[in-house]
């Protein structure tokens, strides 16, 4: 292995990289872009659900149950409707996500002392939302339950309102969020962002620059020149590992400086782990690079195995626990999950290597089986 | 050529003849790529339904761990209460620092301590508090996580204290509480398999249709063959449109094969709408996500900036459409910049055709949405290509 040739691929590499001004610019532009992006517009609290209401009792404490509903910011009011007919042909038309029907005698059955089935139409094309909503009307639900029965039993049984509440509600759950204690949306999916832009956008950009080679047939003067295969894999990653290093170093200013996120871990580390992760991911792209001709099946490739799984198995959105078995195993076969481990580790709990070395040891060694097989790959006799 | 023909009409089948032939150049061009097409048959089959069978939006299995200093037979009773599908049950602790150990590995993602003396006090009537700490470096899951735990201690409480009340003098059929009746439409079961397949299939077909004419134009440029192209007797209008149509319907052969090879018959997807309908609009939004592609490509030089270009727009559209939250709760700004990602219309005709039974009337707004914005993105495309080269 010599050095200087080892220079002199990664200079010629830079050379390319530099004098293309607009992928150079997209190279450092894409990633800043998206933390702006993904850093205000991904919300993932599903709040202001828009719905509507059959009021069939329209008495004072039909008013007072629905009033929760307009009270709430997770709910947003689009009116009342007339019967649930017109409520089908809102929620088709996606007017309306649910649609609330007290029934008649509502208010007086309440007041007799009986329990009323309030029936709740929501829309399940999506999933989490159904879900979010159900759970919301059932929480609202219960609370007004609560109001009424110690107002019941306060009637009745003649003890206050204290006692009467006491008596309903026995257990309290006392939450306490850790980390993240005001539970800011922000917070949790910007140390993500890091991960994300680095793990989507670094294979691309070293899969274009090798396949470029391959395709304009520049390549065939590696193929007769000195430089052997591990002087040339290393001399062409090094630009875009140090591009992506930048921008890992970039995004996590912005994070900490722009959107306000404390960094409560260790910076050196941190640092470190980045390094690890960044030569894991460029590996990704130089896999595939080496395993197609033409630029085209590149980006198609790198874009659908990077992006695909960083969007659904990394942990950006639903938490790898949560998948089924299966997709676990798939989780664990992209180096996404593992550094989602370390930005939140490091950025929101303040953990350092004690805790992460797991996390960055697997990042290392798949960085090394990621460039052990592109060593194997690649060769400099081409087939056909 | 057949004299029956006036001379328009031979020049109209001379036309139509060039744009065929250019098609299937594209077409042979994209077969030969063996690359591109084995991941074209994995995305639209295998990924469809390793994807759809695994992965739920919704919190399953929170990991958590309990610290019961009571062990009594009602804290074992709560304890019992969380279980699948929210909570999975990781562990007892011996003490709330090792809980905090836990949290901080991750090992778990949400902590119950139970005091001393909770059974004594909840048969005693008297009032008493358990706590949760949550992790929320991932803040929506760590809230559904604190939300399913208040729901279930609520029902262990009132269902105690109904049971007391219950036992002394009346059922707790007497009470004035009100019955949550839900009825979940167009998903009844809440079958998360298809919202995710549904997911991921406009997902490959958004990548793909953006992405493989957009790079085919640019591959043109850099290799100088477009010169040749526009010395034939082709137009540009033909050239650019034989991209379109020729990933158009390799894109609809992949969706049908989608659809009907593993998303109807493994997941049951319904197709309660339209099929004739939905493969039209499938063919607009191609059509119209690939006039994206065309429009970078013209802005473009070489495939590496076309790629990363692409990959600009690509990722907020997967991102903010609407696939990973739902479109209202998105913040105002980026709902307007979503009015130029035709995918956000694409998942509302979808859903709409196969899930609800829609037709031309409830959709037609996002239609027309959807077209215009096609016919943009063509016109800017035939407007930069022309002025580049003619």
């Amino acid at each position: 292995m010599n050095l200087r040739r080892i220079a002199a691929v990664a200079s010629k590499e830079w050379r390319e990289t530099t004098r293309d001004r607009m992928f150079f610019l997209l190279a450092f532009l894409l990633p800043i872009l998206w933390m702006v992006v993904f850093g205000y517009g991904l919300v993932l609290d599903v709040e202001s659900i828009p719905f509507a209401v059959v009021d069939r009792d329209r008495s004072a404490l039909s008013r007072d149950y629905l009033y929760h509903f307009f009270e709430s910011r997770y709910f947003s009011f689009q009116g009342y409707l007339p019967s649930e007919n017109e409520a089908d042909v809102m929620l088709q038309s996606s007017k309306i996500r649910a649609a609330i029907i007290v029934p008649e005698k509502f208010g007086e059955r309440l007041l007799d002392g009986q329990p009323v089935s309030i029936q709740t139409l929501i829309d399940g094309t999506f999933p989490l939302r159904t879900d979010i909503t159900k759970g919301y009307v059932i929480a609202i639900n219960s609370a007004f339950s609560e109001e009424q029965l110690v107002a019941y039993f306060s009637r009745r049984a003649g003890i206050s309102r204290a006692q009467a509440e006491a008596q309903v509600r026995p257990i309290k759950l006392e939450v306490r969020y850790l980390y993240n204690e005001e539970v800011r949306s922000t917070w949790s999916i910007v140390p993500a962002l890091v991960m994300f832009a680095l793990m989507v956008s670094s294979p691309l950009l070293t899969a274009l620059g090798i396949v470029r080679e391959k395709e304009t047939g520049s390549i065939y003067n590696i193929y007769s020149s000195t430089v052997t295969r591990i002087e040339f894999l290393a001399g062409k990653l090094l630009p875009y590992v140090l591009i992506s290093s930048v921008n890992a170093v970039v995004l996590w200013i912005m994070a900490t400086l722009w959107f306000g996120v404390p960094f409560k871990g260790d910076a050196p580390f941190f640092l470190l782990a980045s390094l690890v992760f960044v030569l894991s991911s460029t590996g990704i792209g130089l896999l595939v690079s080496l395993l197609v001709r033409t630029q085209i099946a590149a980006l198609i490739i790198t874009i659908i195995v990077s992006m695909v799984p960083t969007i659904l198995y990394s942990g950006l959105i639903v938490p790898v626990s949560s998948l089924s078995t299966g997709s676990q195993l798939q989780a664990h076969l992209f180096p996404g999950m593992y550094y989602t481990n370390i930005v939140r580790g490091a950025f929101l709990k303040g953990v350092g290597p004690e805790v992460l070395w797991v996390d960055v040891l697997a990042l290392a060694l798949y960085a090394a089986v990621l460039q052990i097989i592109g060593y194997r790959l690649f060769t400099k006799r081409p087939r056909s | 050529m057949n004299s029956v023909l006036g001379p328009r009409s031979q020049r109209a089948v001379i036309w139509w003849r060039r744009l065929v032939v250019m098609t299937r150049k594209e077409m042979l061009q994209l077969f030969r790529d063996i690359p591109i097409m084995l991941f074209l048959v994995y995305s639209f089959t295998l990924g469809v339904y390793i994807i759809g069978s695994g992965l739920r939006s919704q919190l399953h299995n929170a990991s958590l761990a309990v610290y019961d200093a009571d062990h009594s037979f009602s804290s074992r009773d709560l304890i019992h209460k969380f279980r699948a599908p929210f909570f999975r049950l990781e562990g007892e602790i011996a003490d709330s620092q090792e809980g905090l150990r836990w949290l901080d590995r991750g090992k778990a993602m949400a902590v119950l301590e139970i005091p001393a003396r909770f059974h004594e006090q909840l048969v005693a009537g008297e009032p008493t508090a358990v706590q949760l700490l949550v992790d929320t470096t991932n803040s929506p899951q760590g809230l559904s996580a604190a939300g399913y735990a208040a729901r279930i201690v609520a029902r262990f409480g009132q269902e105690t204290a109904l049971a007391r009340v219950g036992s002394s003098e009346e059922s707790s059929q007497n009470l004035p509480i009100i019955v949550s009746d839900h009825r979940v439409w167009y998903n009844p079961d809440q079958n998360e398999t298809w919202f995710e397949s549904i997911s991921h299939l406009l997902r490959q077909i958004t990548i793909f249709a953006i992405l493989l004419p957009a790079a085919a134009l640019v591959r043109e440029k850099e290799r100088g063959t477009v010169e040749q192209l526009l010395v034939s007797p082709l137009t540009p209008f033909q050239i650019m449109v034989s991209k379109v149509l020729a990933m158009t319907v390799v894109i609809l052969c992949a969706t049908a094969v989608g659809l009907f090879g593993i998303m109807q018959p493994v997941f049951g997807v319904p197709i309660k709408g339209s099929i004739v309908l939905f493969f039209a609009l499938t063919a607009l939004f191609v059509f119209t996500t690939a006039g994206m592609g065309l429009a970078a490509a013209t802005l473009t030089r070489n495939q590496a900036q076309v790629g990363m270009m692409t990959l600009l727009v690509v990722a907020p559209m997967l991102l903010l459409s609407g696939l990973t939250a739902p479109m209202e709760v998105m913040p105002a700004w980026v709902r307007h910049l979503m009015a130029l990602s035709p995918l956000r219309y694409f998942i509302e005709i979808t859903h709409g055709i196969l899930l609800k039974g829609a037709g031309l009337r409830v959709l037609g707004d996002s239609i027309l949405a959807m077209a215009i914005l096609g016919g943009a993105l063509f016109g800017f495309s035939m407007w930069r290509f022309r002025r580049q080269f003619e």
